[in-house]
């Protein structure tokens, strides 16, 4: 099948009714999870993953993607209403939408923040249908010493990227290794730290990894600020925009649905890095740069545009490589192995009309948020009321089902509480989970990987260094943790002198 | 000389790594594969043994602001460990008195617990959000879930 009956057909489903239905619902309810202060996209997703398991592979993808981007928007109506970002992309955001709502623009500024997603969504979804045949052809030439490479690329620029310090980020990523370590070892059949626990034969599911360390670390942290209610919302406001709002719009969505696109490419980055950039370039480049920081439209366009474009993006690596890029990305893989859908470069060829269904679901996804999300803010943004101390009991309760449902064992649910003291001491700490989950996903597949290729070259290293490719990207890999970490030394031994 | 939190922390790690290590080395091999099941764990193990070391000498950088952020009242210590102790007497019970029941009893108590007193709405969410929960999950998915000592 060619790219343009690959295309029909992923029109015909995305915009049969049930396309449709699951777009909606996926962006609704991602929306919703998106919008409770410390549900992200990560938790939104996994918590959606029992609800996809009897569902057809591919309207479940859409489901999910709905959910991703519906929750990536919700984060922004948090910022907007309350100045709390639902998740680390749109902190950016509230720079300039809270003071906009503060002025009685909340309505504003959410039309603002609808239309830059939905420019940035569209304009990276257009940029993604360009890109990823071409990145699935390129991949196709990849063999396990590459796809070794481009995992620990994913996995250092990550740990480099994320807030804070580099040396945890990779701990974190060591650590997520290390878990998915325990279980039947699946070339030589050893068991590996199972402390012969039966249980543990199987190894740890992701959902329980994923859950823990996000939605019950959350649920930590919101047991702490459970008083705090947001008792100081105002009325909305218009939601019309003015001519020159317009104008003032235009330029940061037209350049920063590009740039959050790159962004969102590139293993590691995603919507918290665009988001910022987008902010501090718009910043640089506005005549009246004194204006961001006081509710200026252009502040909430760029970071909300830019976002859209990297989860766009984001799609990229995950459809055409089979390799996640984020923390997000990754939970979404997960739940495509559970759907038992494999991602990576035959995908598009194999099964066209998942890959561009999902993608051609994504315009219909930004048009939802678009004309159905904007009109039902006000309504939607009543979800923010939930008093804390039920919200917290639910999002548990959630959790656990979601978990119980895939492996009937209680056990699986003592390994979640678990996952949760460890998410909320990683976060405690500061040791971003993110690479956790990211190496847990991918840990698997690089053992598998690095055992092919050494099989392949008979136990010599040197096929590492031997094929360009994956030379290139190790060091890249190489330099993508230690110029950060070198950075930091200097800094402080300044700092110090 | 443990004194900055990250000190302690390295060292804990450390002592991770060389129980995982233990462990891996308690691994058997085999002559005929090239790779060892016990191979990546101990490429594991040493790296974080590195990778603590290497935070163990990183010099403090945390902020009074950020320590203090740090410090939970032991107020909200006691409610942790009481929905902690919920969780577990969830699960425990879970098969035993089946879904519905005890995500009655969760969803009431716990919310009360954390500070709810408008028990009639407590009441009915508590009562709804499971019902529909499990109609969902073994009428529309197929997934049944404990049912326990309510028959249906």
């Amino acid at each position: 099948m060619g790219s343009i009956e690959g295309i029909l057909s992923g029109v015909q489903l995305a915009f049969s009714i049930e396309g449709i239905l699951f777009v909606f619902l996926g962006v609704l309810a991602g929306t919703l999870i998106g919008m409770m202060p410390g549900l992200g996209p990560i938790s939104a997703i996994a918590i959606m993953i029992p609800l996809t398991y009897n569902m057809d592979p591919t309207v479940a993808l859409v489901l999910m993607a709905g959910v991703y981007y519906g929750a990536v928007f919700g984060g922004s109506t948090s910022s907007i209403l309350l100045n709390a970002p639902g998740i680390s992309g749109t902190v950016a955001t509230s720079f300039d939408g809270y003071p906009m709502a503060q002025r009685g623009e909340a309505g504003k500024a959410l039309a603002v923040a609808a239309i830059a997603s939905f420019f940035g969504g569209t304009v990276s979804v257009i940029l993604l249908m360009l890109f990823a045949p071409v990145l699935s052809s390129v991949a196709i030439v990849f063999g396990p010493p590459e796809y070794f490479a481009l995992m620990v690329l994913g996995l250092t620029a990550i740990s480099s990227l994320s807030d804070g310090s580099t040396v945890k980020a990779l701990i974190s990523a060591v650590l997520g290794i290390m878990a998915v370590t325990i279980g039947i070892d699946s070339q030589t059949g050893t068991t590996r730290f199972t402390f012969n626990n039966p249980n543990l034969l199987e190894g740890i599911d992701f959902l329980v990894v994923a859950l823990g360390l996000f939605a019950l670390a959350e649920v930590c942290a919101l047991i702490i600020n459970r008083n705090q209610t947001s008792k100081d919302r105002k009325s909305l406001g218009s939601l019309k925009l003015s001519k020159n709002d317009m104008k003032d719009m235009s330029g940061p969505m037209g350049r920063q649905s590009i740039l959050g696109f790159i962004l969102g490419v590139l293993p590691g980055a995603g919507a918290t890095i665009a988001s910022f950039i987008g902010y501090i370039t718009e910043k640089k480049l506005a005549k009246k740069p004194e204006e961001f920081g006081k509710g200026a439209v252009r502040g909430v366009a760029a970071p909300e545009t830019a976002n859209n474009a990297a989860t766009s993006g984001a799609f990229v690596p995950l459809l055409s490589l089979g390799i996640p890029g984020s923390g997000t990305t990754a939970v979404l893989l997960g739940a495509l192995l559970v759907l038992d859908i494999q991602p990576g470069p035959l995908l598009m060829s194999e099964q066209p009309q998942l890959f561009w269904g999902v993608i051609v679901s994504m315009y219909v996804g930004n048009l939802f948020l678009l004309i159905l999300n904007l009109p039902l803010i006000p309504y939607i943004a009543k979800i923010l009321a939930i008093p804390r101390p039920l919200l917290i009991s639910l999002v548990i309760m959630f959790s656990m089902i979601g978990v119980y449902s895939i492996s009937f064992n209680t056990f699986d649910l003592y390994l979640l509480v678990i996952f949760g003291v460890i998410g909320y001491l990683m976060r405690l700490f500061k040791f971003p989970p993110a690479p956790f989950i990211l190496a847990f996903i991918l840990g698997g597949m690089m053992e598998e990987s690095f055992r092919q290729a050494m099989t392949m070259s008979n136990n010599d290293l040197s096929i590492f260094i031997n094929k360009p490719i994956a030379l290139g990207m190790l060091i890249a890999a190489f330099l993508s943790f230690t110029v950060p970490i070198w950075q930091g030394y200097r800094s402080n031994k300044k700092n110090s002198a | 000389m443990l004194k900055p939190v990250h000190r302690k922390i390295s060292l804990l790690l450390i002592a991770l790594a060389i129980f995982y290590l233990y462990l891996a080395y308690q691994l058997p091999s085999f002559s005929n594969s090239v790779i060892n099941a016990s191979t990546m764990p101990k490429i594991l193990g040493f790296g974080l043994i590195a990778l603590s070391l290497f935070l163990f000498f990183t010099p403090e950088q945390e902020t009074k602001e950020e320590k203090e952020k740090r410090h939970i009242p032991k107020a909200d210590l006691i409610k942790i460990a009481g929905v902690v102790l919920m969780i577990l007497a969830y699960i425990f019970f879970l098969e035993r008195l089946g879904f519905i029941l005890v995500s009655f009893l969760f969803i009431y108590f716990c919310s009360y617990f954390l500070g709810y007193t408008k028990h009639s709405i407590n009441f009915l969410v508590s009562i709804l959000f499971p019902a529909i929960l499990y109609s969902a999950f073994t009428m529309l998915l197929g997934i049944s879930l404990p049912s326990g000592i309510i028959p249906f």
